[in-house]
């Protein structure tokens, strides 16, 4: 099935012929998201700016029966905005309009497209943020961290995404636009926004969103533990939380990520530490300090080499930009590419993990850094290869596999933020029981019968490595095999 | 059992095999599901009509997995929160979530109605709390979403379709929970009988304090006391601090400086002191339960209090939740027209009015389930594809 031109045609009539690209050298920067090792191009990429925009491209891709997908950055690690099987991408970039902030409700109404980032420096003057905090805040979208749930540093005293959106305004598969919640809490009936968030782009297209916005904290203490190895910060981390402390956020970055970052930002990290671990508490200034001091204690009781303060609003913005930028700075290594996994597992585990991934690391042969939110149990383990070299590739996938498949066998998750995606589809089966599949395929039905909106993603199609969809096999991309 | 409907058996499963079993038996017999733990929200929706088995989910009342050092558990549906907490604070932690009759009330009981109280302002409700979840589907098989780790974005997350879902969805078996540590310090200052002007003027303020309360109450004051009788628009509020105890004495010490009104410590639970009556199935007559942005609370206190026949009120200000309830008969024309007046209010600030009880032939002629929103449509097709034969708590819930 070859793709229907008269649809480019109503498009460009539809939406203008500047919110439509088709050129093949255009649709080249469509071909893949974060997570390069998989590439498959659009047919068509689409830029609405408002809600009956959506709606219109939706009807004509139903008339024509082209598959459809949303993007918003494109900063997916898992291929959540691949566009199996071709088809319409729907970009949300120029939908980026703030609509609404409310601060005595404590809510603000954003378009998709808005940087997550862009949120919460329009809230400073006001002394409110906007929660999830992905490391990728300065380009990912709102919308985007709606189809992940995503994540970030301070999820482990905040929680993610789903626990700071209020409510949604999704256009259908069908084209039908429905508003779920809003800016009251508790509205009866099915919390449609609860299963909408994460959904990954497979039950529509998200086109207004309704957010929690959190007021700041008082203070904060940003500590900088450093130790030994990795062993001892894990360590660490697992006294705090049994001392009944919550931080706002627990990072590690080992010695690999280190030496990039520093190489980069020139904090003055130490070169031969083995790992070390951003603590960070928050709340009212009253108690904050004993809170701290008694995590220094913790610190050190693990052999902690020594324990260092942010001291100052510019240090600590200087540490957060050393941990949220840690990715850009991989390249100061030396490797053309890298792949980030994305796992997670019971925060006790976390010590075996790191050892388990060290030893797969050797195994394989692959370098790997790691840097993550180590309160939660988020893992981030970077593989560093040359993506050129075809063998190195199946390393690199074989490597990562083994340790999504420890990460299920320690009673976790095979992603903690990033989402399925097109990655992670055959560790489903590992995951969930057929019966447990079945009913989120169920789900799906009720959102999504005709399957034409984001098709392939997430969920095993039956008979998991059997034919591929009707969709894929009209346009099959370059699928890199293990 | 629910009000004149009594299914045709009540059967206590004492596992998930048995429990299957008894599923399937119904659905071949083209009987229906009617799930339940203490029953204290039995009255909850429409009254039910189509026959089929009780189910008792008290003998799932076991601890599966306590890792206190992941702050998370894995426990049976059918454990009361009270055992629950227990279990919780001998590692020092707590599900911090206000689930009124706590010593008889179930987890999925609580999961099912999305129970919540006064802590919701500071801690959050249920789908903040739930992190993986077990349930029964139409065919008797137990199936799971979420995991037992705090980070998990793999797959739908039906975790949050279940919380609320009155049971409709499959019967819940299993259920994971994030926790917290419990507090160090505790502190709650109490303000008693002031009058309208004010209410508006406090909860402003206590929106803009430099304290960082975690529950926030205003009450009907003659909801407080037996005697002496109050007139129906004086109002008492409960602010509650929860923190390390130098954060603790520190906001007492803030808010009674920032407030120009006399604030007095509370010793007591404010449970104790107020929450007990909302809660006592025995005394209510009639109830609801209303949602509305937070900004909306004081008009729609003050409207209420207004009527000839008023309610006792809580409102858990900070969130626009209102829970009223009248202890008195009153007739049907009077309460249909407070309820649509309140109703009408309650939509125009983005919110609705479910009524919680009342009496059984009233069900009839009430939108017990509130304004028709436009997002029901979908719900009824989420409950079409997860549950085709309508099994589970059939003619309950607004999706049919």
């Amino acid at each position: 099935m070859t793709f229907p031109m008269p649809l480019l045609d109503r498009l460009c009539s539809f939406l203008g012929p500047d919110a439509v690209l088709s050129a093949p050298s255009d649709m080249l920067v469509y071909e893949c998201d974060g997570f390069t090792i998989e590439k498959n191009r659009p047919d068509i990429v689409v830029f609405p700016t408002s809600t009956e925009q959506v709606v219109g491209i939706v009807k004509l891709c139903i008339e024509f029966n082209v598959p459809f997908l949303p993007r918003g950055a494109g900063t997916s690690l898992a291929g959540g905005c691949l566009p199996v099987g071709g088809g319409v991408m729907i970009a949300l970039s120029r939908m980026k309009r703030i609509l609404e902030v409310n601060i005595r409700d404590r809510y603000a109404v954003v378009e998709p497209g808005v940087v997550n980032l862009w949120l919460t420096n329009h809230l400073k003057p006001y002394g409110y943020h906007y929660a999830p905090d992905p490391s990728s805040q300065g380009a990912c979208t709102i919308g985007g961290n709606v189809a992940t749930n995503s994540g970030g540093p301070h999820t482990l005293k905040y929680g993610v995404t789903v626990n700071h959106v209020l409510g949604v305004e999704i256009v259908l598969p069908d084209g039908e636009v429905v508003q779920t919640g809003g800016p009251a809490e508790d509205n009866p009936g099915y919390d449609l926004t609860g299963v909408i968030v994460g959904s990954e782009g497979t039950f529509g297209i998200v086109t207004k969103i309704w957010c929690r916005i959190t007021r700041n904290p008082q203070a904060y203490r940003t500590l900088l533990g450093i130790f030994e190895n990795v062993d001892d910060a894990s360590n660490a981390i697992s006294d705090i939380i049994g001392a009944g402390i919550v931080p706002a956020a627990l990072e590690m970055l080992d010695r690999l990520i280190l030496s990039a970052v520093e190489k980069r930002y020139h904090f003055g990290f130490p070169l031969d530490a083995g790992a070390v671990l951003i603590m960070e508490v928050d709340g009212l200034e009253a108690g904050l300090e004993r809170e701290a001091e008694k995590i220094t204690q913790i610190a050190k009781k693990n052999h902690a080499r020594e324990v260092r303060r942010a001291n100052t609003e510019a240090d600590r913005a200087l540490l957060w930009k050393c941990r949220k930028q840690a990715f850009g700075a991989v390249a100061q290594l030396g490797y053309p590419s890298y792949c980030t996994q994305d796992g997670v597992v019971p925060r006790s585990k976390l010590p075996h993990m790191m050892r388990f991934i060290q030893q797969v690391s050797e195994k394989y042969k692959i370098a790997i850094a790691n840097v993550f939110h180590a309160g939660d149990g988020n893992l981030h383990p970077i593989t560093l290869f040359d993506e050129r070299n075809p063998e190195e590739v199946q390393r690199v996938l074989a490597a990562g596999n083994e340790i999504l498949e420890e990460c299920i066998r320690q009673g976790g998750s095979v992603t903690g933020e990033h989402g399925i995606g097109v990655e992670k589809i055959d560790f489903m089966p590992k995951l969930f029981t057929q019966e447990d599949l079945a009913m989120m395929a169920r789900l799906r039905q009720a959102f999504n019968p005709e399957g034409h909106c984001s098709p392939e993603k997430m969920l095993p199609t039956a008979g998991a490595c059997a034919e591929p969809s009707r969709f894929q096999a009209a346009k099959p991309g370059r699928r890199a095999a293990v | 059992m629910i009000e004149n409907f009594n299914p045709q058996s009540i059967h206590r499963p004492a596992n998930v095999a048995e429990l299957g079993d008894l599923i399937r038996r119904a659905s071949a017999e083209g009987l229906a599901l009617y799930p339940f733990g203490g029953g204290t929200m039995q009255h909850l929706g429409y009254t039910p009509t189509k026959p089929g088995f009780g189910v008792d989910m008290r003998a799932f009342d076991q601890v599966i997995d306590y890792p206190a050092r992941d702050m998370t558990i894995t426990v049976q549906a059918g454990i009361t929160i009270a055992k629950l907490q227990e279990v919780l604070a001998k590692e020092n932690q707590r599900l911090p979530i206000d689930v009124p009759q706590p010593e008889i009330a179930t987890l999925g009981g609580a999961i099912a109605v999305n129970a919540s109280g006064p802590r919701r302002y500071g801690y959050g409700t249920l789908r903040d709390y739930v992190i993986g979840i077990s349930f029964m589907n139409d065919e008797g098989q137990e199936v799971k979403a979420g995991g037992r780790v705090v980070k998990n974005v793999a797959g739908y997350d039906i975790c949050k379709l279940q919380i609320g879902a009155l049971g409709t969805l499959g019967i819940i078996t299993q259920v994971t929970l994030k926790v917290k540590p419990k507090p160090e310090a505790m502190g709650t200052l109490w303000l008693d009988n002031f009058g309208p002007k004010e209410l508006t003027e406090l909860l402003d303020g206590l929106h803009r304090t430099q304290t960082r309360p975690v529950a926030v109450d205003a009450v009907t004051s003659r909801s407080t006391r037996p005697e002496p009788k109050l007139a129906a628009d004086r109002f008492s509020m409960c602010v509650l601090f929860e923190d390390s105890t130098e954060a603790v004495r520190w906001q007492v010490s803030q808010w009674k400086s920032e407030s120009k009104y006399q604030w007095q410590n509370l010793n007591m639970s404010f449970a104790a002191r107020y929450l007990a009556a909302f809660t006592n199935p025995l005394t209510m007559g009639l109830g609801f339960h209303a949602n509305m942005a937070p900004s909306s609370c004081s008009d729609f206190l003050q409207a209420t209090v207004a009527f000839s026949l008023p309610p006792h009120l809580v409102c858990n200000a900070g969130n626009g939740i209102v829970y009223g309830i009248w202890n008195d008969e009153l007739p049907l024309p009077n309460a249909a027209n407070m309820l649509t007046s309140l109703r009408q209010f309650t939509v125009q600030n983005h919110g609705n009015l479910v009524i919680t009880r009342c009496p059984a032939e009233w069900k009839r002629e009430l939108p017990i389930w509130g304004e028709p929103r436009g997002d029901w449509a979908l719900m009824k097709k989420v409950k079409q594809a997860i549950d085709p034969k309508n099994l589970f708590n059939p003619g309950k819930f607004l999706v049919g």
